[in-house]
C-alpha cells in the first residue's frame, strides 16, 4: 500500500493496533468493576418473611394491635380486619399509635370518619389520620395496607408485608 | 555532624535539630521523615493568627483516628449479636477500654469540626485562589471539600458500628434517604444496606467503609492535599510575598528555582522572590515546621484526652426495629441534615417530594457542588488571596458567612428545640412525658 492509499483509508496500522489495545485494556478494567458490584448485590437474602401467620383472628382485640417484629399493625372492627404498615412513608422509621383524648371528626378527600387514634411518627414529627393519610409534617404518602388472608389448613390470619393492597382492602373474619 | 565518633543517638535525632542552616538543609535531604519538607518556609506560613493551624490540627486527629481506630478493631466483632456485648466490654471490661473508645469518639468530633473549621479559614483567606506563580489552588479547594465529605461519611459510617439505638435509627433514616432519591433510589439503598432490611450484611458492610474503604480514600486525599500545597507554592499568604516583592525590587536577582526538575527543564518552580524578601521571611524548615508540627500532635492530643476523660460518652439501647427514641436525634453535625429533611417535603397539588431527596439529597448536593465551583466564579484581583477578610471580597464572604449561619441555626433548633414527635420546644420549655409504650 501506498503512502497516499493509507492516508486514503484513514487509519494506520499502528492507530489500528492502539485502539484496539486502548478498547480492550478499557473493557478489562471496565469488567473487573462490573463483577465487583455485581458480587455486592445479594441475590438470596437472609432476611425475616414477608408473609407470616400471625395467630387466629379471636386472639385479636377490637381496634389495632402493633406487630413489632414485622412492623405492621392489626385492626379489627367488628368482624372486619385490616392491616397497616408502621414504617413512615417519610424516611422509615416506626410511627406509634396515639389514642385521641376525644373522638375527632376528619375528612380525608371526599370521605368523612370519626377517628378515635391517630400516628405520630417519632422522627420528623409526622402525623396520620387513622386511615394512614399524612396531613402534618413531613411523610409524603399514606401508610400503606398490606395483604391479610385466612389460612385453609388452619384458620390463622396470614400477613404478607411484600404485598401492598388499596385503601378499602378488608376481610371478614367471625367477630 | 556527619563525621566519626559521634553516638547512634546523635546520627538518629541530628536532623531534628540542626545547629546550623547548612544542617537545616541536609536534614529536608536526609531525613526521610522531613523530605517531603520545603527547605525554608516563611514565617507568615508558620504564623498562629494566619491559619490557626486547622489543617495540621485536622491531620493529626486523622492520625489519632487511625491508631485508636485499629486497636479497637482488635477489640470489635462487627456481628448484630457481638457488636453491642463488645461495646459494653470496651466500657467498663478492657484495660483503658474506655479511655481508647473515648479518645476515638472525641477525636471524629473534633475532626468533623477542624476540619470544617479549617474550610471555614481557607473561604475567608481566599485561599482557594490560583496563585500569581501559577499553582493550581482550586484544584485543592476541591479535594479539601471532598475530605470533607468524606469526613462525615466516616463519621456517619462510625457511629453505626455500636448497634445501640442511635446506630439503628442512624442507619434506618440515611437508607431511607437514600432510598428518597428518584428512578435510582432502591437500587443505591439496596447496594448500601445489602438486602431490603437492616441487618447483618448492613453492619458488615459498614464496618468495611468505616475501617477500610474510607480510611483509604481519605489518606490517599489528605496526601495529594499536602502534596498540592507544595506543588502550589506554599500557603496562599506566600503570594502576597512573591507579589510584593515583586514590586519593590530593589535589586534583581530574578528567579530563585528549587528543585533539578526546574534547572532541567529550565525554568522557574513556583517560588519567585527576591533576595531581600527571602532574607527577611524565610525560615528553615526544620526545625522550624518539624518543632510546630510536634507542638500541634502535643496539643491536639492534650485536648483530646482531656475531653474523653471529661466527657460523658453515651451508648444507647441495644439497637431494637421495634421502637425509635422519641425524639430520634442524630449527632450534632448532622442535625442541621435532619431538621432540613423534616421540613423540606414539598406537595405540588397532588404530587409530592419527600424531604429525604429535597433536605437529605438535593440541598446538601448543591452546597457542596456550590463550595467546589466557588474558585472558579470568584473574579477578586489576586491581591485578595491569603489576607483575612479583604475589602473586595465583603459580598462573598457575608453571603458565606449567612450560610454558615443558617446551618448553625437549623443545628440549633434541631439540636435544642425539638421535643418528641420533633415537636417545636423553646429551650425553657418543658418536654411533655410521654408514656413509655404504646
Amino acid at each position: 500500500m501506498s503512502e497516499k492509499e493509507r492516508q486514503k483509508e484513514g487509519i494506520s496500522r499502528r492507530s489500528f493496533f492502539k485502539w484496539i489495545g486502548g478498547t480492550t485494556a478499557f473493557l478489562a478494567f471496565a469488567g473487573q468493576g462490573y463483577f465487583y458490584v455485581k458480587a455486592l448485590l445479594p441475590r438470596v437474602l437472609y432476611e425475616p418473611l414477608k408473609r407470616v401467620k400471625i395467630g387466629l383472628s379471636k386472639m385479636y382485640p377490637e381496634g389495632g394491635k402493633f406487630l413489632s417484629k414485622l412492623r405492621v399493625f392489626i385492626f379489627k372492627e367488628g368482624n372486619e380486619m385490616y392491616s397497616m404498615s408502621s414504617v413512615c412513608t417519610h424516611l422509615g422509621c416506626n410511627v406509634k399509635i396515639v389514642p385521641l383524648a376525644k373522638p375527632k371528626k376528619v375528612k380525608v378527600g371526599d370521605k368523612e370518619f370519626t377517628e378515635t387514634f391517630e400516628f405520630f411518627c417519632p422522627c420528623h414529627g409526622s402525623k396520620f389520620h387513622a386511615d394512614g393519610t399524612p396531613y402534618a409534617g413531613p411523610a409524603p404518602l399514606p401508610l400503606p395496607r398490606y395483604s391479610l388472608e385466612i389460612s385453609p389448613e388452619d384458620g390463622q390470619l396470614i400477613v404478607d408485608t411484600g404485598k401492598e393492597v388499596g385503601k378499602d382492602f378488608r376481610i371478614k373474619v367471625k367477630a | 555532624m556527619t563525621q566519626q565518633g559521634v553516638s547512634w543517638i546523635d546520627k538518629l535525632i541530628w536532623s531534628w535539630a540542626p545547629e546550623s542552616f547548612k544542617e537545616a538543609g541536609e536534614s529536608i535531604v536526609k531525613n526521610f521523615w522531613l523530605h517531603w519538607f520545603p527547605a525554608k518556609v516563611s514565617r507568615r506560613s508558620l504564623a498562629f493568627n494566619y491559619s490557626f493551624w486547622l489543617g495540621t490540627i485536622s491531620a493529626v486527629l486523622f492520625a489519632i483516628l487511625g491508631v485508636t481506630g485499629v486497636l479497637l478493631m482488635f477489640l470489635y466483632v462487627p456481628s448484630v449479636e457481638r457488636a453491642y456485648p463488645t461495646m459494653k466490654d470496651l466500657d467498663y471490661v478492657v484495660a483503658y477500654g474506655w479511655l481508647l473508645r473515648g479518645v476515638h469518639r472525641m477525636a471524629a468530633h473534633l475532626m468533623v469540626a477542624f476540619v470544617f473549621f479549617h474550610m471555614v479559614r481557607v473561604f475567608y483567606t481566599a485561599a482557594y485562589k490560583k496563585s500569581p506563580t501559577g499553582g493550581s489552588r482550586p484544584l485543592n479547594w476541591i479535594v479539601g471539600v471532598l475530605l470533607l465529605v468524606v469526613t462525615l461519611a466516616l463519621s456517619y459510617s462510625g457511629y453505626l458500628l455500636p448497634w445501640d439505638q442511635l446506630a439503628y435509627w442512624a442507619m434506618v433514616i440515611g437508607s431511607n434517604v437514600a432510598k428518597s432519591v428518584p428512578i435510582l433510589g432502591k437500587k443505591i439503598q439496596f447496594l448500601l444496606i445489602g438486602g431490603t432490611e437492616i441487618g447483618q450484611a448492613t453492619l458488615i458492610r459498614f464496618y468495611v467503609l468505616h475501617c477500610v474503604f474510607l480510611p483509604l480514600i481519605a489518606l490517599t486525599l489528605i496526601v495529594y492535599h499536602m502534596w498540592r500545597i507544595r506543588k502550589d507554592g506554599g500557603l496562599a499568604c506566600m503570594d502576597q510575598m512573591v507579589l510584593k516583592s515583586e514590586k519593590e525590587r530593589v535589586e534583581s536577582v530574578g528567579s530563585k528555582t528549587y528543585s533539578l526538575l526546574g534547572i532541567t527543564r529550565g525554568m522557574e518552580v513556583n517560588v519567585l522572590t527576591s533576595a531581600r524578601a527571602e532574607e527577611e521571611n524565610l525560615i528553615p524548615s526544620a526545625p522550624n515546621l518539624a518543632k510546630r508540627i510536634l507542638w500541634v500532635t502535643l496539643f491536639t492530643m492534650f485536648v483530646t484526652m482531656v475531653l474523653a476523660i471529661l466527657v460523658r460518652m453515651p451508648l444507647e439501647a441495644p439497637a431494637n426495629s421495634a421502637v425509635a427514641p422519641n425524639p430520634a436525634k442524630a449527632p450534632w453535625y448532622f442535625l442541621w441534615l435532619q431538621e432540613l429533611i423534616a421540613d423540606t417535603t414539598i406537595r405540588l397539588g397532588r404530587f409530592t417530594i419527600n424531604g429525604g431527596f429535597v433536605g437529605g439529597v438535593l440541598i446538601p448536593g448543591v452546597l457542596a457542588l456550590w463550595l467546589a465551583l466557588w474558585p472558579f466564579l470568584d473574579k477578586s484581583s489576586p491581591q485578595a488571596a491569603g489576607v483575612w477578610f479583604p475589602r473586595e471580597r465583603l459580598r462573598q464572604n457575608v453571603v458565606f458567612t449567612l450560610i454558615v449561619l443558617g446551618i448553625l441555626v437549623l443545628l440549633f433548633i434541631g439540636g435544642i428545640c425539638r421535643g418528641p414527635n420533633w415537636d417545636f420546644y423553646w429551650p425553657w420549655q418543658p418536654w411533655p412525658e410521654l408514656p413509655m409504650h404504646f
